[in-house]
């Protein structure tokens, strides 16, 4: 390879030796940028063996292999193998072959049913979508809704029902069912589903002294534990941010994934913080961990997770709710952050939210000052939920270990759960289950449980099985079935007498009413005898109805009639003694480690640290050097130390991670990693030396079992009994030179190299001058703005007036997007969704470390800031950007990629020869190579996901974003038959259509009346390398923000001026350096 | 020394030359046109599992095509009919045929039959079948005299040059839209100039960009 030096590699884009970049991507980027130094391989904008040769064949032996093949494939190669068409016997009605069809349905989440609307080809689900006429969802989605369409093609789910170590079957449970008998113990997952509730009466009255104890591995909800205390009963908290002035939170992670409300919420955060209404919500977030969330707002404070607790008494404190502050005093940094918060939040309406590491207590002071800040009632709103008031679970759960251990317990039937797995270390669950005579488990996988259980029941997808259940706003909605239970087998010994045998699938409202009535009735009965109830007037009509729209309107929780909480009497846990603070959350990818053997969400980049296929201890920089873990940097590879966690003897061996803005004395760990499933599927062992041609392996993420298994650290031994969400760690360094891989490390592309790639201004900045971007825009080397040269759609270039685009349809469309930087919260759901609908594969952790990941959309973080520590974090939502000018086009020697008469940058697979040429010259970064023929070791069932629509590309060609060509031309279609033109909204891309704040508008250039249009037209409007001429058609709008002047004095044009290098000479000192920034409120 | 050849092998060179020329002329001209669609696809007819005749159905029994392929106008697949299509009338018509025991057979286990599929787009190539029919592209134009076949044969060698052919002037390919099943339809005499003004009107225009079929 020829070395030759990269253009803006010279300091002459502003990169001043000694200069600290004003946005970087990771702390080395950061270490780096400051000391002007490149490491070898970092300046090639790709991972230094991205084309390394694939197997550990030489170059002879290749050579010898690819001849024979070569001569071998001629003689077959006369004519296409024969492909078959088997039409249906009888046809479904309503079935069109090549139409897709849509259903409404919801997926059960943590307890709260989300609702959907499930695209169907030829009866399998391909694509999920939110219910657009729901009022939580309006069509949009999380990445776990966009990821759970894969979960239902999960080669590794189980099948088939077993008693012990053997296989059994469905009606052997049934009879072993009917005589059960004896104390009986139910352990459910949450669950808002009235069937369920009605079944469990039944059960009761079956099983005299039943106990129903509901499990959350993450531990209590905090929130119901507090407004239990409070009001009696627990309530839930439903937002409404554009009634509130100032939004304050305390480890509330309300914009994540793993929230119960987070679509509802993101909608709702970007109305009250969209500038163009004129005002805009402001966020303070004070958190131990980095979150998106606190990535989104406006000043953010680093506490570790007891002094998260102590902040919330002493905010308090400052507006007269609740006694003394607790913990000592705040100072410096702390203390600035505390004064200006509470001078901000007086007069205003405020809310403030506590998260999942804060115990109960502080939830009931956050409540306490929503209410004295005029917030309750109005920006947030408490829903009767109607449940009843439960004890912690702590409690229930060692009663129950100690009634297992003491053989008090005969059945115990675990639904949706797996407490071996996740279970508190504590607890010693594993070894008490032993002890049950009769333990059933009904779940999806042969799992840590299942191993350990009498039974374990397969348990159906929500893709393929009735149920009910509530939103998160209370209103009814019903699961419905789209595929039946896959792997159904239909047995035709006899022709004239086809005798279908069932899989032993069940749904556990099935299972249930088995054993609460001793009838194995199907799960469509069950659910329509609860609904009797619920639907008035004509049932048949109203049941039809309610299948169609998915849920039941008008059944919301009405607001609880509460006025403002009194002081409640909640126990304040005991201070942690000297050690580290390890908080135990949620994956955001993974979720408790439900979702681990989805390819998709392991290969999803976590949002803030951008690992993929492990969990990480996530700490500070300062606390790594105290516990003397390093992460070594080399070549675009992770080499880090693992520390090994230890509480009560009981320890966890995890890689170290420094992640910026962490707080110090702290480390945050998440949960659902280190699986261990069994699956019935044949595996494949690894090639031995007469497979060396084979790269298969590579390739294959199911080769050698579940793909979740391996992958990361179970965090679980690490917790205490009562599931505390913090436990004090002692931790010490156990390895080094593991690797951990991240997407956003190699290549110049991904970092700013202070180019000025997210453009922000602060509200006041922007009520000053709307048109903010433009005054840091770079000038196009042509000569003049880039916004004052001619749109390329503009009148005499449009390609109506090109020779020869003028007689193609396509034409009268110019398809554009604009992505808005302020409202998006860089959640990932629109990776995922791409991903679904574009037939994105999944390449694994060691060709993700190459750089070979296949993403066509990716959600860039980056880090902004000079305070190393205290960096503030932005989202970047980057895939094919669609230049008219685009530099692709002109270096591709076949003319493979090219532009479309609407506008659209194309990737014409079959003419692709993989020079990679147009990779090299994309400045974006945003192009994918198929080193391998990812799809053809792809299991049959997993491929049955992938979108008929779109072709699955083969080993060789470049892919990139189509701007959903698909979506597009069959619109294109339908609109030539129906001889009219394309409306607004019409098309919609997967991304938009699942991003819930709205942040992406799609749509027609050439439609005055668009929205994206308007968005064009937007003064915060950018185009991104706008000065490389390359005309995006995929804009942004310019990053607001709203800080507190207090905290963050208007400083105009501070930022693009270059600051003088000697004021941050002692950055990356000692960690206990005073402040050197020279914006004194950023530290 | 002697001369090793003779003086009259001096044309030998320039034959040779000559030679490689014609010959390398040839070796384009038969990959062209042996490696071509044009030759390995056109005559394609597959032995079908059910001795199905068309020349009977859509020749003698002048069936519309869209009796069997009846979301044509809807889909972008041209659907192959379900077994129930064909126990319509079978259920009582030549109840005892033995060709008929496959669809029987399928019908009465629910496994469906498994036709060999003659016309084979490669899977980058999209082609609605619902768009074309409505813009007057007749059954016949792609498909040849169904109504002729016995076993179902491809005509039409489907390869991207065939397609721009029509693509770049619908005029000489179009028919009305009630004759879109007719077979053996005869244009009148002035069906480019009727074409043209139905061009016109409907605003037909078949587009020629890559992304038109490939995505």
């Amino acid at each position: 390879m020829i070395d030759l030096p990269l253009l803006g590699q010279e300091p002459a884009q502003g990169a001043a030796p000694g200069k600290a970049p004003k946005a970087w991507r990771s702390p080395e980027a950061f270490r780096r940028g400051q000391s002007a130094e490149a490491l070898p391989g970092d300046a090639h904008e790709f991972a230094a063996d991205a084309a390394a040769a694939p197997s550990q064949a030489n170059r002879r032996q290749f050579l010898q292999v690819m001849g024979a093949s070569v001569a071998l494939a001629g003689l077959t190669a006369c004519r296409r193998p024969v492909e078959y068409i088997l039409p249906y016997t009888r046809k479904p009605e309503d079935v069109i072959e090549g139409i897709s069809q849509y259903y409404a349905t919801a997926m059960p989440f943590r307890g709260v049913l989300s609702p959907l609307l499930v695209e169907s080809r030829e009866g399998r689900p391909v694509k999920v979508e939110g219910n657009p006429e729901h009022p939580v969802s309006l069509g949009a989605s999380g990445v776990f809704e966009q990821a759970s369409v894969l979960q239902l093609y999960d080669p590794d789910r189980s099948r088939r029902v077993r008693r012990g170590d053997d296989d059994s079957s469905w009606s052997n449970f049934v009879q072993a069912a009917q005589s059960l008998a004896g104390p009986t113990v139910v352990l459910a997952e949450p669950s808002s589903s009235p069937t369920v509730a009605r079944l469990r009466t039944q059960l009761a009255a079956r099983f005299p002294g039943l106990r129903w104890v509901t499990y959350r591995p993450e531990g209590d909800d905090a929130f119901a534990l507090a407004t239990t205390a409070l009001y009696g009963r627990p309530l839930r908290p439903a937002y409404d941010f554009a009634q509130a002035d100032v939004v304050v939170s305390l480890e509330g992670d309300f914009l994540g994934t793993t929230d119960t409300n987070e679509v509802a919420n993101a909608r709702s955060f970007a109305q009250a913080r969209t500038p163009e209404r004129g005002r805009m919500l402001r966020m303070y977030a004070v958190e131990s961990h980095y979150t998106t969330t606190g990535g989104t707002a406006d000043h953010r404070l680093r506490l570790k997770p007891s002094r998260v607790s102590d902040f919330a008494a002493a905010l308090a404190g400052r507006v007269g709710v609740g006694g003394a502050p607790a913990g000592p005093a705040f100072g410096g940094r702390d203390a600035a952050f505390l004064d200006a918060l509470a001078e901000d939040v007086r007069g205003k309406r405020v809310v403030v939210i506590a998260g999942p590491t804060q115990p109960a207590h502080v939830h009931a002071l956050a409540l306490r000052m929503t209410a004295a800040l005029g917030g309750l009632g109005t920006a947030m709103r408490l829903l009767d939920t109607g449940e009843a008031a439960a004890p912690p679970q702590g409690n229930d759960l060692a009663a129950l270990t100690n009634a297992m251990r003491a053989g008090a317990v005969q059945n115990l039937l675990m639904i949706g759960v797996n407490p071996v797995y996740d279970a508190p270390g504590a607890l010693r669950f594993a070894e008490a289950l032993t002890r049950v005579p009769v333990s059933i488990h009904v779940g999806h996988h042969i799992d840590e449980t299942a191993a350990k259980s009498s039974w374990h029941l397969p348990r159906a997808h929500y893709l393929e099985a009735w149920g009910d259940g509530r939103s998160y706003d209370g209103t009814l909605a019903l699961i419905q079935p789209i595929v039946a239970p896959l792997n159904e087998r239909i047995d035709s010994t006899n022709p004239n007498e086809p005798a279908r045998e069932r899989d032993d699938i069940h749904s556990d409202v099935e299972i249930v009413n088995l054993l609460a009535t001793r009838a194995d009735a199907p799960g469509y009965d069950v659910v329509r005898e609860t609904w009797r109830t619920a639907v008035t007037g004509d049932f048949e009509k109203g049941w039809r109805r309610v299948l169609h729209d998915g849920f039941l309107p008008d059944t919301a929780f009405a607001a609880a009639g509460v006025g403002a909480p009194g002081a409640g009497a909640l126990p304040i846990p005991a201070r942690p003694e000297s050690g580290v603070e390890v908080s135990v959350r949620l994956s955001p990818r993974v979720l408790d480690g439900s979702y681990a053997n989805v390819s998709w969400l392991q290969e999803l980049p976590d949002m803030v640290s951008k690992l993929v296929w492990d969990n990480a201890a996530y700490m500070s920089r300062a606390t790594a050097e105290r516990l003397g873990l390093a992460v070594e940097y080399d070549s675009g590879r992770y080499s880090v130390d693992r520390a090994e966690l230890a509480v009560g003897g009981r320890k966890v061996e995890l890689p170290v991670w420094i992640l910026p803005g962490h707080a110090d004395d702290a480390i945050t760990v998440e949960m659902g990693y280190g699986r261990q499933i069994a699956t019935t599927r044949a595996v494949k062992e690894r090639p031995g030396l007469l497979g060396r041609f084979n790269t298969d392996f590579k390739t294959d993420m199911y080769w050698s079992g579940p793909l979740a298994n391996g992958v990361g650290e179970n965090v679980a031994p690490l917790r205490e009994a009562n599931f505390a969400p913090v436990v004090t760690a002692s931790v010490r360094k156990a390895s080094a030179g593991y690797t951990l891989v991240t997407t956003q490390e190699a290549g110049v592309g991904s970092d700013m190299n202070d180019r000025p790639l997210i453009l922000e201004a602060t509200f006041d900045e922007y009520r000053a001058n709307p048109a903010f971007v433009k005054e840091r825009e770079v000038e196009v080397p042509g000569g003049g703005l880039w916004d004052e040269q001619e749109a390329l759609w503009g009148q005499d270039r449009h390609p109506r007036n090109q020779d020869f685009y003028k007689d193609n349809p396509y034409n009268r469309n110019q398809w554009g997007m604009v992505v808005d930087l302020t409202t998006c919260t860089g959640c990932s759901a629109c990776v995922i969704a791409c991903q679904a609908e574009n037939n994105v594969q999944v390449v694994g952790k060691e060709q993700v470390s190459k750089g070979r990941e296949m993403h066509w959309l990716r959600m860039d973080r980056y880090f902004i800031g000079q305070d190393q520590d205290n960096p503030r974090m932005a989202f970047q939502w980057l895939a094919c950007v669609h230049c008219e000018n685009a530099p692709c086009e002109s270096v591709c020697p076949v003319a493979a990629t090219y532009h479309s008469p609407d506008g659209m940058n194309h990737m014409v697979y079959n003419r692709c020869i993989g020079t990679r040429y147009c990779s090299n010259n994309c400045p974006y970064k945003v192009r994918r190579f198929n080193w391998f023929n990812w799809t053809h070791t792809l299991p049959l069932q997993v491929q049955m996901q992938q979108n008929p629509d779109v072709t699955v590309r083969s080993r060789g060609v470049m892919e990139k974003c189509s701007f959903c060509v698909q979506r597009v031309r069959e619109v294109n279609d339908r609109v030539t038959i129906e001889a009219r033109g394309i409306r607004e909204g019409e098309v919609q891309t997967a991304c938009q259509q699942a991003c819930a704040a709205g942040a992406i508008t799609f749509g027609d250039l050439n439609n005055a009346e668009s929205a994206v249009l308007a968005a064009k037209r937007n003064p915060r409007r950018y185009d991104l390398l706008a000065e490389l001429g390359t005309r995006p058609r995929v804009s942004y709008l310019g990053r607001v923000r709203n800080p507190n002047p207090r905290l963050e004095p208007a400083e105009p044009k501070a930022d693009v001026a270059p600051t003088p290098a000697t004021e941050r000479d002692d950055i990356g000192g000692s960690p206990d350096a005073p402040a050197t920034n020279p914006a004194p409120a950023e530290r | 020394m002697a001369q090793l050849f003779p003086k009259k092998v001096n044309f030998l060179p320039f034959l040779s030359l000559v030679g490689l020329g014609l010959g390398g002329v040839l070796t384009i001209f038969l990959a062209w046109y042996y490696l071509s669609p044009e030759f390995t696809d056109v005559g394609y007819a597959p032995v079908q599992p059910v001795e199905y005749s068309h020349r009977l159905h859509a020749g003698q029994l002048g069936m519309d095509c869209r009796y069997c392929h009846n979301w044509v106008e809807v889909s972008a697949h041209a659907n192959v009919p379900p077994t129930q299509t064909c126990m319509n009338c079978h259920n009582q018509i030549k109840t005892n045929s033995l060709k008929l025991l496959p669809v029987r057979e399928s019908w009465a286990t629910g496994q469906p039959i498994e036709w060999v599929k003659v016309h084979n787009l490669p899977d980058y190539a999209h082609f609605p079948h619902n768009v074309h029919v409505a813009g007057g592209v007749g059954c016949e134009t792609c498909h040849g005299r169904i109504d002729q076949m016995e076993v179902v044969q491809q005509v039409s060698s489907l390869s991207m040059g065939w397609c721009l052919e029509c693509h770049r002037q619908p005029e000489l390919y179009l028919r009305p839209n009630d004759q879109i099943t007719t077979m053996g339809y005869v244009q009148p005499a002035s069906f480019v100039e009727r074409n043209l003004e139905r061009i016109r009107e409907e605003g037909i225009q078949p587009p020629t960009n890559c992304s038109a079929c490939h995505y």
